[in-house]
C-alpha cells in the first residue's frame, strides 16, 4: 500500500492487518453519493476505485453514467425543463407590463432537449474530471460484490475485472418503478420524460409525488394539455396539508386538470394515441402517459445475497447510522438505502462516510431540518416539520403563523396566484419547528431559513431580523400575529 | 358615536364642539384654538390610559381620550391634548408608529400632503416614498424591465418570437399608477382601521405640543416627525433640465437615450430599468466604481455584469453643466468632455431630509449639517416631546428600518417598554440587474472591526445561464470572524439575491457560525445552496501578517476540493 494518510499529524495505517488490497475503497456507482464519498476518501489519502455503467440519458440495468440520477436523469435536466417551462407563464405576465408579444408563440422542444443534453454531457465530463483530479480510478462497467472485500466489474465489452478493497461502498441509487397494470409498457417514466423526441400534446401523469407535479408543470408550461391522476385527495403526501392544498390550487390555476383519488387501471394502444382507463370508469386519449409512482433501489444485480448484505422489503440496503451494512466492510449511501432520497443528503452521507472511514472522525449524517424543494410551477419549499408533524411531536401548544398574499409582480401582471408562507412554532420554547412556502423563488428563499432552523432559531429571532423590502422573503420575518394556536388538549389522541 | 372619518379634520360634528366647549382646559391655549374643535371622545378620563396597554390589537375606531400628567409627581397641572401622538408624515415610519400607537391604546392623528407621484413642498401622499416614489414603483419597473432579459434567456430555452417583443410605455405607466392608487387607498384604510385620524395638509410644529396643519392647530402629548427625504440635485448650470427619481418613475414616454448621474443604488436601479426597457443608458460616476460603501468585490462584480448587459459607465466623470440644444436634446458637459443627444438626464445624487419649513428651529429641534434631525437611541429629538423616525433622521434609510423605528417608538411611548431599534445586521438589497443582497459587514469593515477574518467566495455561472448562453454570473461571499467562527457578513450579486439574503439574514442576526452554515443541507439545485457548501476559504486575512500598519492580505488559495 503506497498511500498513507495523515490524520492530526499521526501516521494512520490503512492496511494494518497486513492484507494487501487493490483499493482502500471501491465504490459501486458514480452518482452524487458515490462521487462525493470517493473524492473525499481520496482527499483523506485513501486509494479509491469507482465503477459506473456507460452513459445514456435513459437508465437501465446496464446503462447509467457518471453523475448519476441527479445530473443525468434528475435534478439538473428537470430544473432545465422547469426553467424552460416557466418562461411560458413569464411571457404571459409580460403583457400587462407593457410588452407586446405575439399571441402565438413558437416553442422549439428539440432545441431545448438538445441544449439539455449538451449540458448533461458537459456535467458528465466535469464529474469525470472531478474524480480524476482527486486521483480516483474510474472504471466503466457493472459492479458486483463477490465477497466482503471483493468486487467484480463487467466492462462493456464483456471482460470481467476483479478487485479487492478494504471497504466497499454501494451507491447505485434507484430507478423509476412502473405499476403493473395492463398496458404499462405504453407508459414512460421520468427517464424517458426528460428525453422525449416531441413535446406531448396531451399528457397524462400518474402519481401525486414531487416528480409527478414537476412534470405536470413542465408540460403545461410548455403548452401541453395535462391531466394529473393521483390516489389521495391532495398531491404531495407527507408535506404540510395546507401547502398541499395550495399546490393543488396553483396547478389547477395554471391549467392542469386534476383527478384526485383516481387510479389508472389500464392503458390501451389506439390509432389516436394511448387510451387511459381509470378506476372510476373514465377514459381519455393521450399521446404520453407518465408513471411517476415511486422509485426502487438498484439492488437486484449487485449480488448482495452472495455476501449476505441485508436488504429491506423494498429492496433498499439496510444500514446503521454510519451507513454501514451488516457486513462490516460494506457500506451504502444515497437512494439505494432509501433514507431521504435527495442529492444533498447523499452528499452528506458520502461526506460522513469518508470522514468516518478515512478521516478518523466518526460522523453520523444528521437528518434533522433538511430543507427540500418541489420544482412545480410555482415551486414549494420546506424545512423542518409540517403543521401536522409538529402537532404530533410537540408536547405543548403549537403556534402557526401563515401569510397568504398576492405577490407584487402579480399586482400588475394580473396573474391570480397567491403566495403562501408558514411558520410552525413551539409555543413553549418559541423555537421555529418548521417553515414552508409555495410561491416564486421559494427554494432560493428557504435555504437561508434552513440555516436558522438548523440552529434552533426562535420566532423572536426571526422577528428581530429586519426585512428586505420589497421582497417575498421578508414576509418570513414580519409575521406578527398568530394565525392559530393548536393546544395540546385539542390534539388527536394517540392509541395509548 | 360617529365612526371616524379621516378624510378631513372632523370639524363637523356638533357633539364634538359641545364637548370641546365643556371641556375644562387647563393649559394655555393659543388664540386660534378658541374656535377650534378637538377630537374628543365623550369618555374623557384623567387616568393614565397607558395602563391599558393590554388592549386587544383589534381597535375601536374611536379611542378614549388619553390624558396624562406631565409629571408623575403631580407638581405640574394635568394637561390635555387633542392627541397622544401627532405624526407628521404618513410614510412607512409614520404609518407604522401611528398604527401601533393606536393599537396600544393611544389617540393618534397623522397628517400628510395630498397625493402626487412627484413629491414637493406641497405634495406627497399616504404611503410615502416607499409606496409612491420608491420601493414599490421601482420594483414594478424592475419587473417590467427584466422581461427583455428574460426574452433573451428564453431564446436559449427554445422560445422564439416572430417579431421582437416591443414595449409600450403608456401601458406600463397606467398599470403602475393604478397600482399606486390602490396602495395609497390601502394605506388610508389601514390607518382608518387602526382608529388613526388622518388629516390632509402640511404639518408644521408650532410649539413642543402643537402642530399647525394648514392653519388649524392640533395639540399632542407627543409629536412624531416622519417626513422622509427627497431627491437632491446639485446646483449646476442647466439643472432645471434634469430629472430626479420621482420624475423618472413617472415619465410620459420612454427615454430614448438617458444619462444617469450617480453611482449609488438608485442610479444603478434606474440604469437597469431603462436599459431593460430598451433605452440607451449612460451612467456617470464620480469614482472609479459604483456603490460606494458596499463590499469591494460586489462593487466590481455588479459593474461588470451591468456593463455586459449594455450599460455604458463613465467613471470618474462629474457633470458640470446641462445644455439644451435647439432640437430639444440635452448635452451633458463633464470634466472630461461633452456628451450629446440625451433625451433625459437623471440625477441620482443623493437625497436630503425634508426638514425645511417644519418649524424646527423655532421649537429648538436640532438638525445636523445635512438637515437630518438629530435623535437619541429612542428616536427622541432635542425637544423631549418631539420624536423622529425614518429617512428624516438619516440613520439607515430603508423602509424596514423606518418600520422598526416606528414600532420601537410606539412601544416606548405607549407600552411602557422603552425600545431601541437594533441596527445590527440589517439586510438590504439593490434591485439592479442583476440584483444584490447583503447583510452584515463588508470585507473592508470586517477587517477593520475584527482583524482576523476568513473570506469564502464563489463566482459561478448559474444553470440558467449555461442554457441561455448569456454571460450572466453569480457572485457570493461569506465573511467569517476567524476567532469566533461567526458569519459576520454575507453578500451576493446575481439572480434572486434579494430573496436569498433574507433567510440568511435571520442566521447572521442570530449570530450563527460558519459551522452552522456547513451543517445545513443544501436545497438542490438552487443558487442559494452555494452559501451552505463553501468548504474552503478563498483567503484568510490575519493582522499578524500585516507589516507596519499596512493591511496585509494573506491570500491562501483553496486546497483542492
Amino acid at each position: 500500500m503506497a498511500r498513507k494518510m495523515l490524520v492530526d499529524g499521526e501516521l494512520n495505517q490503512t492496511n494494518k492487518e497486513g492484507a494487501e488490497y487493490d483499493f482502500d475503497l471501491f465504490v459501486i456507482g458514480a452518482g452524487s453519493g458515490g462521487v462525493r464519498a470517493a473524492r473525499f476518501s481520496a482527499n483523506y489519502g485513501a486509494k479509491v476505485g469507482i465503477c459506473e455503467l456507460p452513459f445514456h440519458p435513459i437508465s437501465s440495468e446496464v446503462i447509467g453514467g457518471v453523475g448519476g440520477t441527479c445530473v443525468i436523469r434528475g435534478c439538473v435536466p428537470k430544473k432545465i425543463l422547469v426553467y424552460g417551462a416557466t418562461f411560458g407563464g413569464e411571457i404571459e405576465d409580460a403583457r400587462n407590463y407593457g410588452w407586446e408579444v405575439n399571441e402565438k408563440l413558437d416553442f422549439n422542444w428539440k432545441k431545448l432537449l438538445q441544449k439539455k443534453t449538451d449540458e448533461i454531457n458537459r456535467l458528465n465530463g466535469i464529474y469525470k474530471r472531478l474524480l480524476s483530479n482527486a486521483s480516483v480510478k474510474l472504471l466503466e462497467g457493472e459492479g458486483k460484490i463477490v465477497g466482503p472485500n471483493k468486487v467484480e466489474v463487467t466492462q462493456p465489452d464483456g471482460t470481467k475485472l476483479s478487485y479487492s478493497a478494504k471497504h466497499i461502498l454501494i451507491a447505485t441509487g434507484s430507478r423509476a418503478h412502473r405499476p403493473p397494470i395492463p398496458g404499462q409498457e405504453l407508459a414512460i417514466t421520468s427517464d424517458e420524460a426528460l428525453s422525449l423526441d416531441d413535446l406531448p400534446k396531451h399528457a397524462v401523469v400518474f402519481g401525486g409525488g414531487y416528480i409527478a407535479v414537476e412534470f405536470a408543470s413542465i408540460w403545461r408550461g410548455l403548452g401541453a394539455t395535462v391531466d394529473l391522476f393521483y390516489r389521495k385527495e391532495l398531491p404531495l403526501r407527507g408535506f404540510d396539508d395546507e401547502m398541499r392544498a395550495v399546490v393543488a390550487r396553483n396547478l389547477e390555476g395554471r391549467g392542469i386538470k386534476l383527478h384526485p383519488q383516481t387510479n389508472l387501471t389500464e392503458l390501451v394502444k389506439t390509432d389516436n394515441g394511448i387510451k387511459v382507463i381509470t378506476d372510476h370508469g373514465g377514459e381519455l386519449i393521450a399521446d404520453v402517459v407518465l408513471f411517476a409512482t415511486g422509485r426502487l433501489p438498484n439492488t437486484k444485480r449487485l449480488n448482495l445475497e452472495a455476501v449476505g448484505v441485508e436488504i429491506d422489503k423494498t429492496g433498499a440496503v439496510k444500514v446503521d447510522e454510519y451507513s454501514r451494512t451488516n457486513i462490516p466492510s460494506i457500506w451504502a449511501v444515497g437512494d439505494v438505502t432509501n433514507r431521504m432520497n435527495l442529492t444533498p443528503v447523499a452528499l452528506m452521507e458520502g461526506t460522513c462516510f469518508a470522514k468516518t472511514v478515512f478521516g478518523g472522525e466518526s460522523s453520523k449524517p444528521d437528518y434533522r431540518n433538511i430543507p427540500c424543494a418541489v420544482f412545480s410551477i410555482p415551486p414549494l419549499s420546506i424545512v423542518g416539520l409540517s403543521e401536522e408533524e409538529a402537532i404530533e411531536q410537540v408536547n405543548g401548544d403549537v403556534l402557526v403563523f401563515t401569510s397568504t398574499f398576492n405577490p407584487m409582480k402579480n399586482t400588475v401582471s394580473g396573474r391570480q396566484e397567491k403566495t403562501i408562507m408558514k411558520l410552525v412554532v413551539d409555543a413553549e420554547t418559541d423555537k421555529v419547528l418548521g417553515a414552508s412556502m409555495c410561491g416564486p423563488d421559494a427554494p432560493e428563499i428557504m435555504q437561508g431559513i434552513a440555516v436558522a432552523l438548523k440552529c434552533g432559531a426562535t420566532k423572536a429571532q426571526f422577528d428581530s431580523t429586519v426585512g428586505i423590502h420589497p421582497s417575498a422573503a421578508e414576509e418570513f420575518v414580519t409575521m406578527r400575529s398568530v394565525s392559530r394556536r393548536v393546544t395540546a388538549r385539542g390534539k388527536a389522541k394517540t392509541n395509548l | 358615536m360617529a365612526t371616524t372619518s379621516f378624510t378631513a379634520p372632523k370639524l363637523s360634528s356638533p357633539t364634538f364642539q359641545t364637548l370641546c366647549r365643556n371641556f375644562p382646559l387647563s393649559l394655555p391655549i393659543p388664540k386660534t384654538l378658541s374656535s377650534f374643535s378637538f377630537h374628543l371622545s365623550p369618555f374623557l378620563s384623567r387616568f393614565h390610559l397607558h395602563h391599558h396597554h393590554y388592549h386587544p390589537p383589534r381597535f375601536h375606531p374611536r379611542r378614549l381620550f388619553a390624558v396624562r400628567a406631565e409629571s408623575e409627581n403631580g407638581a405640574e397641572p394635568i394637561r390635555h391634548y387633542d392627541f397622544d401622538l401627532f405624526t407628521i408624515g404618513a410614510g412607512s415610519g409614520g404609518v407604522r408608529a401611528s398604527r401601533f400607537a393606536a393599537n396600544f391604546g393611544a389617540s393618534v392623528a397623522v397628517c400628510e400632503l395630498p397625493f402626487s407621484t412627484i413629491s414637493s413642498e406641497t405634495t406627497g401622499g399616504v404611503g410615502g416614498t416607499c409606496v409612491l416614489r420608491g420601493c414599490v414603483p421601482k420594483k414594478l419597473m424592475v419587473y417590467a424591465s427584466k422581461y427583455s432579459h428574460e426574452f433573451d434567456e428564453s431564446n436559449g430555452f427554445g422560445w422564439k418570437y416572430d417579431t421582437e417583443p416591443k414595449h409600450d410605455w403608456s401601458t406600463l405607466m397606467a398599470n403602475k399608477n393604478a397600482e399606486l392608487q390602490r396602495l395609497t387607498g390601502i394605506y388610508k384604510n389601514i390607518l382608518n382601521k387602526a382608529g388613526v385620524t388622518l388629516i390632509e395638509g402640511r404639518g408644521k410644529i408650532v410649539d413642543p405640543h402643537t402642530v399647525d396643519v394648514d392653519g388649524k392647530l392640533y395639540t399632542a402629548r407627543n409629536i412624531l416627525i416622519s417626513v422622509g427625504g427627497r431627491p437632491f440635485i446639485p446646483d449646476i448650470p442647466g439643472r432645471e433640465y434634469a430629472i430626479d427619481s420621482d420624475a423618472a418613475l413617472d415619465l410620459p414616454s420612454k427615454p430614448e437615450k438617458v444619462a444617469i448621474v450617480g453611482g449609488g443604488y438608485i442610479a444603478l436601479e434606474f440604469a437597469g430599468i431603462f436599459n431593460g426597457l430598451t433605452s440607451e443608458v449612460h451612467v456617470f460616476i464620480r469614482q472609479k466604481k459604483v456603490l460606494r460603501g458596499f463590499d469591494e468585490e460586489i462593487r466590481d462584480f455588479v459593474g461588470e455584469q451591468m456593463a455586459l448587459r449594455g450599460i455604458q459607465f463613465h467613471t470618474e466623470e462629474s457633470p458640470q453643466a446641462i445644455v439644451k440644444s435647439a432640437d430639444g436634446s440635452l448635452s451633458l458637459k463633464t470634466n472630461k468632455g461633452t456628451i450629446e443627444g440625451f433625451s433625459h438626464i437623471m440625477f441620482a445624487t443623493g437625497r436630503r431630509p425634508n426638514t425645511k419649513n417644519l418649524g424646527l428651529e423655532s421649537v429648538g429641534v436640532k438638525i445636523n449639517k445635512n438637515g437630518a434631525i438629530e435623535v437619541d437611541e429612542y428616536s427622541r429629538t432635542t425637544v423631549p416631546s418631539i420624536w423622529a423616525v425614518g429617512d428624516v433622521t438619516d440613520r439607515i434609510n430603508l423602509t424596514p428600518v423606518a418600520l422598526m423605528e416606528g414600532a420601537a417608538l410606539a412601544k416606548t411611548l405607549f407600552q411602557n417598554e422603552p425600545t431601541k431599534p437594533d441596527y445590527r445586521a440589517v439586510p438590504s438589497a439593490v434591485f439592479s440587474q442583476p440584483p444584490i443582497g447583503q447583510v452584515g459587514l463588508t470585507e473592508e469593515q470586517a477587517i477593520k472591526e475584527y482583524g482576523d477574518i476568513d473570506v469564502y467566495t464563489a463566482n459561478f455561472r448559474p444553470l440558467k445561464a449555461t442554457l441561455s448562453g448569456l454571460p450572466d454570473r453569480v457572485f457570493m461571499k461569506l465573511i467569517v470572524c476567524a476567532k469566533t467562527n461567526k458569519v459576520i457578513g454575507l453578500h451576493m450579486c446575481g439572480e434572486d439575491s434579494a430573496e436569498i439574503a433574507q433567510g440568511f439574514a435571520v442566521a447572521v442576526k442570530a449570530g450563527l457560525t460558519k459551522a452552522d452554515f456547513d451543517a445545513t443541507v443544501g436545497i438542490h439545485p438552487t443558487s442559494a445552496e452555494e452559501f451552505v457548501t463553501m468548504r474552503s476559504p478563498t483567503r484568510k486575512i490575519r493582522q499578524s501578517s500585516e507589516s507596519q500598519g499596512n493591511m496585509g492580505h494573506e491570500a491562501k488559495t483553496a486546497a483542492g476540493v
